[in-house]
């Protein structure tokens, strides 16, 4: 029997000051009773001095003895006082059984994990049955499978019940929530057991002063053959529209030399192929071209047999190439045709104004010196339209007009700049509320932005401006602006799941990156030194929208972390032995609290009633007085 | 605390009560106890000689026609009196095992019921440092449930003050009659005079003195610590058999005192314990007329 929050010495004294306090407290308070009279006319006192005489006496002995006797039961239950000895009292474990990606990794019939999870149960069945154990899955993140609990059967189950993740284990925040569970909702200490491989990435390593004293290891064998795809980026060339340029990048986790085979494959059709050899921990990357303007599945797949065949293959959905149409009418087009021909994102076709449609197949509409009769049902791009029949207010035209100013935060005038220009012939825009002016000139508005159309005054393609660099800018962030979904430019890569860090190009503001998961719901993000950084744990896609480029993010490889923990000599490990499964010691702290609250009310029934203020004890409603008096009364009459 | 019942033959034994004065009081007839003053009555009184404006149908016919003289035959008129119960409804009466209030309270009905049966016009009157609410209730048995719905609601408290109530009582009733005081009679400006004052006026006074057993004998020992349940005033003292001797020796002389002050002027006392049960008060101290 002892006590687990006070020493035995500290409970005496404890008990013998609060008993102190009461028998003092019967002394002083108990010697003077206190009555309720009817009046205090003939009262007299004693000519005998009282205070010497009663003051050395206890006048109600056994109700002073039967509250020490319950403050005492109390003060233990305080204390918890237990059952049995000291080193029988039952234990809390936390058992981390490692979930990363590396622990599915087979050397035989069995997988790592399966290793894990038998030595697991050995070790669980070891304890003494009084110990409460608390399952942790860890991978990325430490997952509570199970509360502090002595069900073996339910822990055991839940033991079986793991599957290995895709992340690797961070073993440092493993510990650390280990340590926390253990002091938040363990009674007593017990030990942090680690069950599985203890691969993490190096930043996820405890050091040697991090790691807490009551740690056990239960490891098994990670020594594998394994060669593995990193990543896989897919991009479009920037010189050809069609021409696809895919890396790989594949990591050697062996420790010996490794051949790996890579073949790439577009829609089931080998597209390209390629043989790396890989020295021991080395990463090498692997550039394959191949052409094609259609949507579907692109592979790259390692051809070898090794411990983990989630990380030899990679698949990747290449998106449609879309063309922007661009209807031109026009009498004259030999003047737009170089500035919509350098633009290899769209196809433009060419109209005289006779043939206009207001619904013609094209996601955007060029009006050159034209005004049709019914307004385009497209998105618009109106060049110098007449003054009669324009959609918008517009002054007289000027010649000879410098251009004085460009409004470059509108994406239609973005990064132009122009120095002297002088416009030959434009036409200028009244300013209204519904419009945006784009280009400012000494006389007014020269380039307007509405909803959905853009004006301008002037013609890129005439006179002096046709040999300026502001024209085909000008013409290809109108285009950009009116078609920004067919005009965005996308990466595709497949990645690991986990912590995934992009480097954002300059310029870009953190108010228009967008992280999209899977059905389009957000995913938090960061941005730390030009760094955007998310998590996460799951295999998925996961898009970033980044001003008009997409980067579709394809995380379907599993994330293996690079480091094996190599444990201090000092930490314990395999399952202990000689551990016998005695009877733990026990509480008993609630039959004392109790024990102690009875005595409490026995005390009061025999001896505090006794003490209250007569006119409550003698309280009878005169309703009932009355109603008793009245009764026998009301039948006769 | 006892519980006070009444069954059924203890209200028959009330309905053979009367509620009796000595005094004659002037009055209308219709009452029950005979009266010195001549007036429209049954018995026989006394012959005087006639006056100018006496009535003519009193005059004694016979006699004239014997002596030729103008004789009025007088009669003993039986007034109807008014009975008025003053209860002490101070905070002092809810002290004692039994309650003194409650007790008050059930004598009260007890009282009232009696002088319904005889078709008294009976006041209850309530008081402390004032005089509460009265209730005037008459007219036979019928009419008792107003008094019990009426003593129900009445609580205890406040100090007592017998010189104002009794003042404030005298201007609000003039008509002389019988004045019932139920109470402890304890008053720290002493009750003596206003009660002298109330006997003076011209009512016949009957005290029926309350207190519970250890309001006589107090059953303590040793130290203690007492609270006027009036005035809330604390005294410490030391309480032992002398002590006690003493205090029921004090209680007692003050207790004759209330007597004499009742008995001087041909009023009634009658001291009651509320340790003994209402129905033996009333057919016992009661009933005996006070003295």
């Amino acid at each position: 029997m002892f006590f687990l929050n006070l020493s035995l010495g500290e409970f005496l004294a404890v008990w013998g000051l609060v008993s102190g306090g009461v028998f003092a407290l019967y002394l002083l308070d108990r010697s003077r009773r206190k009555i309720r009279v009817a009046t205090l006319r003939f009262w007299t006192p004693s000519d005998k001095p009282p205070e010497a005489k009663h003051r050395k006496r206890i006048q109600q002995p056994w109700s002073m003895l039967l509250q020490l006797i319950a403050i005492g039961l109390l003060l233990a239950a305080l204390a918890q006082l237990r059952l049995g000895s000291p080193d029988r009292m039952s234990r809390d474990h936390v058992l981390v059984l490692d979930s990363s990606a590396w622990m599915a990794a087979r050397t035989g019939p069995l997988s790592l994990l399966d290793q894990a999870k038998r030595e697991s149960i050995l070790w669980l069945r070891s304890l003494p049955s009084g110990d409460r154990v608390m399952l942790v899955r860890a991978d990325a993140l430490p997952t509570p499978a199970t509360v502090f609990a002595t069900n073996r059967p339910a822990t055991e189950q839940a033991i079986l019940e793991t599957r290995p993740g895709a992340s690797a284990m961070n073993l440092k925040a493993t510990l650390d929530f280990a340590r926390q569970m253990q002091r938040q909702h363990g009674s007593g200490l017990g030990e942090i057991i680690l069950a599985g491989s203890f691969r993490s990435h190096a930043n996820d390593l405890p050091s040697e002063a991090e790691l807490p004293a009551n740690v056990r290891l239960l490891p098994v064998k990670s020594d594998l053959r394994n060669v593995g795809i990193r990543k896989v980026t897919l991009r479009r060339s920037p010189a050809d529209a069609q021409l696809w340029e895919v890396f790989v990048a594949v990591k050697n986790y062996s420790r010996q030399v490794e051949n790996a085979p890579l073949a790439i494959t577009f829609g089931s059709a080998p597209v390209g192929s390629a043989r790396m050899t890989l020295q021991p921990g080395a990463e090498e990357s692997a550039r394959i071209e191949f052409r094609t303007k259609a949507a579907g599945y692109l592979e790259a797949r390692l051809v070898l047999r090794d411990a983990i065949a989630e990380d030899n293959a990679a698949t990747l959905e290449l998106p449609e190439q879309k063309l922007v149409r661009v209807m031109v009418y026009t009498r004259e087009p030999a003047l737009l045709r170089p500035l919509l021909n350098a633009n290899r994102w769209l196809t433009a076709t060419y109209a005289p104004p006779e043939e206009y449609k207001a619904d013609a197949d094209a996601e955007i509409i060029v009006l050159d010196r034209f005004a049709p009769p019914v307004k385009p049902a497209r998105k618009a791009l109106w060049i110098e339209p007449p003054a009669k029949g324009a959609p918008i207010a517009m002054l007289s035209p000027a010649r000879g007009v410098k251009l004085t100013g460009w409004r470059n935060e509108h994406p239609m005038a973005a990064g132009l700049r122009s120095l002297d220009l002088r416009l030959d012939e434009t036409s200028v825009f009244a300013p209204s509320a519904n419009v945006t002016v784009i280009a400012q000139s000494e006389v007014g508005a020269v380039a307007v932005a509405s909803k959905d159309a853009a004006y301008l005054g002037f013609h890129p393609g005439r006179g002096a401006l046709r040999f300026e660099l502001t024209a085909p800018l000008l013409m290809a962030n109108t285009l950009e602006w009116l078609a920004p979904e067919v005009m965005r430019r996308r990466e595709v890569t497949g990645e690991s799941v986990g912590n995934i860090q992009i480097p954002l190009e300059a310029g870009v503001e953190a108010s228009s990156v967008q992280v999209l998961g899977g059905n389009d719901i957000a995913v938090p993000f960061s941005i730390v030194d030009g760094n955007l950084q998310f998590y996460s744990g799951e295999r998925g896609m996961v898009r970033v929208r980044t001003g008009s480029k997409e980067q579709v993010y394809s995380l379907s490889l599993p994330d293996i972390a690079e480091s094996t923990w190599e444990a201090p000599a000092k930490v314990r490990r395999g399952i202990p032995r000689g551990v016998t499964d005695s009877i733990a010691s026990r509480d008993i702290w609630q039959w004392l609290a109790i024990a102690g609250g009875l005595l409490l009310l026995i005390e009061w029934l025999w001896f505090g009633r006794t003490r209250l203020p007569a006119v409550q004890q003698q309280a009878l409603p005169g309703t009932e007085i009355f109603r008793r008096f009245t009764a026998p009364f009301r039948k006769a009459s | 605390m006892a519980e006070f019942s009444i069954d059924q033959s203890f209200l028959e034994r009330l309905e053979r009560l009367t509620l009796h004065w000595q005094k004659s009081f002037p009055g209308l007839v219709g009452g029950h106890n005979a009266s010195r003053y001549s007036g429209a009555g049954q018995e026989f009184l006394d012959h005087r000689q006639f006056h100018q404006g006496d009535d003519l149908r009193a005059v004694n016919w016979r006699v004239y026609m014997r002596l030729e003289r103008l004789i009025l035959k007088l009669f003993q008129v039986e007034p109807r009196v008014p009975v008025r119960i003053l209860i002490d409804a101070s905070e002092s009466m809810t002290t004692g095992e039994p309650n003194k209030f409650d007790y008050a309270r059930r004598l009260a009905g007890a009282l009232t019921y009696v002088g319904l049966v005889r078709l008294e016009s009976v006041l209850l009157q309530p008081f402390s440092d004032h005089l509460h609410d009265p209730l005037q209730c008459g007219g036979g048995r019928h009419r008792f449930r107003p008094t019990v719905t009426f003593l129900e609601s009445l609580k205890a408290s406040g100090k007592t003050d017998f010189m104002g109530s009794v003042k404030r009582f005298i201007a609000e009733y003039p008509q002389r009659g019988l004045v019932i005081v139920i109470s402890d009679f304890l008053d720290d400006q002493g009750c003596e005079k206003p009660l002298q004052y109330l006997a003076d006026f011209g009512h016949e006074v009957f005290l029926i003195h309350l207190w519970s057993d250890e309001d006589r004998v107090p059953p303590f020992k040793g130290e203690i610590e007492i609270e006027d349940a009036e005035t809330g005033e604390v005294q410490k003292l030391n309480f032992d058999e002398e002590a006690q001797a003493e205090y029921t020796a004090n209680f007692d002389a003050y207790a004759r005192g209330v007597r004499e002050v009742a008995l001087r002027k041909g009023g009634k006392y009658a001291g009651v314990v509320t340790s003994t049960p209402v129905e033996q008060a009333i057919f016992g101290p009661l009933l005996g007329g006070g003295r």
